[in-house]
C-alpha cells in the first residue's frame, strides 16, 4: 500500500469497522508511522464526538445509585499495593489497560521488532486481538526497561517489563513449574548498596506460565537505578528478604 | 492552601481520584457524563433496560480501569463514549444482529438514521439542553450529504463493517468506503473546535 492508501484506513480504523485482517495490517503499519498515528488520534475523537448525535434523554434517577453500587463491589485496577489477581485481570485486559495508559505521552511505537519478539515468546500472536498486539508495542517504550531472567542450564525463564510511566512491572514466566502448595515465587530488585527489595509474588499455572502485573513499590521506584532482578521460591505471602540463592537472575536493560 | 471556589475539578482529576478508589469521584463523573452515556447507549440498544445495563457496565469499566486513563490520549468524555459504545454494540451483538437489522431498516429514510436523532433535539416534549458539543456535532452531521451520513451512522450506531454497510445499502463496497472516508474527513474539519483540546 502507498502511504496515501494507509492514511485512508485511519478513519475506518477509528470507527472500528476494518476487517480483522485489515486492522492487523494497519496496526503493524501504525507502529512505524507517526502521521497515521496522529490521524488515528484525531479520528478517535471525531468518532467519540458522534456520541453527541444521540437524542438527549433523561436517564432514570435510580441509575446513579446502581452505577455506584456496582463500583463498590470491585476495586479499581491498580488501587492498593496488592498484586492484581490473575483470575480477575486476564492478561489481555491488563495489556489493554497498559495500552490506554501508556499511549500518547510515551513515544512507544518505534520498537516493532521488540514487539514481534514479545509476541513470539508469548505465543499469543494468533489469538491476540489486534488492539492487544498494539498494547504489546506499548510495553516496550523508551520509558521501559526489560530484564530477561534465565536459569543456569535449565529451561525456565522469565521476562519482566518495567514500565516507569505506569509504575508497573509486567511479568512473563515460561516453563517454570508452579511453586508447590504453601510456596510462591518472589521477584527481587537488586541494586548495588541495597538489600534486595521485594517486587512482589506470583505463581505459575500448570503450564508453567505466568503473566502478571505488579505495582512498583515506592522504595523500588526511589532507587533510580536497579542493576539486577532475581527470582526465588519463598513461603506463601513472600519473605522480607530472599531465603535462597536466586533461581533465575538477569540484568535490567533498556528495550532498545 | 485553599482551592479557588467555583472552579470545577478537571475531569482528569476525577479519574485520578477514581483510580485511587474514591467512589465519590465516580459519582461526580456520572453527574457530568451519565446523561450523555445513557443517551448513547439508548441510541444503540434502543431498549431502556438494556441501556441501563450498558451504563452500569460502562461506568464500571471506567472505574476499574481509571488508572489506565491517559489525558494526553484524549478527553475523558471521549474515553467514556468509546467504552459505552463498545459495551452497547456488544449488547446488540449478543441479542442478535439479524433481528435488529429489520428494526433499523424500518427507520431508514432519505435523510438516513439521523432523522430520528436530530429531530429529537427539537422535540419540545423532551427536556433538551443542547450543549455546544451537541450543537456542533448535529450541525456537522447535517451538512454531510445523506449517503455519507447514513454510512457513518450505520458504522457508529450499529457497528456494521464496511461490507455490511454496502450490503445494507445495496451499493458497491468501494463507494461505501469512499463515502465513509470523505464524510469522516469533513467531520474532522467541521468538528475542529471540539477536537482542538484533544489533538
Amino acid at each position: 500500500m502507498t502511504s496515501h492508501e494507509w492514511q485512508e484506513q485511519a478513519a475506518p480504523y477509528a470507527l472500528g469497522i476494518l476487517t480483522p485482517e485489515e486492522r492487523r495490517a494497519f496496526e503493524v503499519h501504525l507502529a512505524g508511522c507517526d502521521a497515521c498515528r496522529a490521524d488515528v488520534r484525531v479520528y478517535t475523537e471525531v468518532v467519540a464526538a458522534l456520541a453527541h448525535a444521540a437524542p438527549t434523554v433523561e436517564p432514570p434517577s435510580a441509575l446513579r445509585d446502581r452505577v455506584l453500587a456496582e463500583a463498590r463491589r470491585v476495586r479499581p485496577i491498580g488501587a492498593g499495593p496488592q498484586i492484581a489477581p490473575r483470575a480477575r485481570l486476564p492478561w489481555l485486559a491488563a495489556a489493554a489497560a497498559l495500552l490506554l495508559a501508556a499511549g500518547g505521552g510515551v513515544a512507544t511505537w518505534r520498537l516493532t521488532t521488540r514487539v514481534h519478539d514479545l509476541e513470539r515468546s508469548l505465543a499469543v500472536r494468533d489469538s491476540v486481538h489486534a488492539a492487544d498486539s498494539a498494547a504489546l508495542v506499548l510495553l516496550t517504550g523508551p520509558d521501559v526497561n526489560v530484564v530477561s531472567l534465565a536459569g543456569t542450564n535449565r529451561a525456565p525463564s522469565a521476562r519482566v517489563v518495567w514500565n516507569h510511566a505506569l509504575n508497573r512491572f509486567v511479568v512473563f514466566a515460561f516453563d517454570l513449574p508452579a511453586a508447590p502448595a504453601g510456596r510462591t515465587y518472589q521477584l527481587w530488585a537488586i541494586a548495588k548498596g541495597h538489600a534486595p527489595l521485594s517486587m512482589g509474588t506470583f505463581n505459575t499455572d500448570d503450564q508453567g506460565r505466568a503473566r502478571v502485573v505488579l505495582t512498583v513499590d515506592r522504595q523500588i521506584a526511589a532507587l533510580g537505578f536497579v542493576e539486577n532482578c532475581g527470582l526465588t521460591e519463598e513461603p506463601s505471602g513472600g519473605s522480607p528478604q530472599p531465603t535462597e540463592t536466586p533461581r533465575l537472575l538477569g540484568a535490567w536493560r533498556p528495550t532498545d | 492552601m485553599a482551592t479557588l471556589p467555583n472552579v470545577p475539578v478537571p475531569d482528569s482529576q476525577l479519574v485520578s481520584r477514581m483510580a485511587a478508589g474514591e467512589d465519590a469521584a465516580l459519582g461526580d463523573l456520572y453527574d457530568r457524563y451519565g446523561k450523555m452515556v445513557y443517551a448513547l447507549a439508548l441510541a444503540i440498544v434502543r431498549e431502556p433496560a438494556d441501556a441501563e445495563e450498558v451504563v452500569v457496565d460502562a461506568f464500571g469499566q471506567a472505574w476499574r480501569q481509571a488508572a489506565s486513563f491517559d489525558a494526553t490520549r484524549g478527553s475523558v468524555g471521549a474515553w467514556l463514549a468509546t467504552i459505552a459504545r463498545s459495551r452497547a454494540l456488544d449488547t446488540v451483538r449478543a441479542r442478535g444482529r439479524r433481528v435488529r437489522a429489520h428494526e433499523r431498516a424500518a427507520l431508514l429514510s432519505d435523510e438516513g438514521l439521523a432523522a430520528p436523532i436530530t429531530t429529537a433535539g427539537t422535540d419540545p416534549s423532551r427536556s433538551v439542553e443542547r450543549t455546544e458539543a451537541r450543537r456542533l456535532v448535529s450541525q456537522a452531521l447535517a451538512t454531510l450529504p445523506g449517503p455519507q451520513r447514513t454510512a457513518i451512522e450505520l458504522a457508529y450506531f450499529e457497528g456494521l463493517s464496511q461490507s455490511e454497510i454496502a450490503e445494507r445499502l445495496a451499493g458497491p463496497l468501494g463507494t461505501v468506503k469512499t463515502r465513509i472516508r470523505t464524510g469522516m474527513e469533513k467531520l474532522r474539519g467541521l468538528l475542529g473546535p471540539l477536537l482542538e483540546g484533544a489533538a
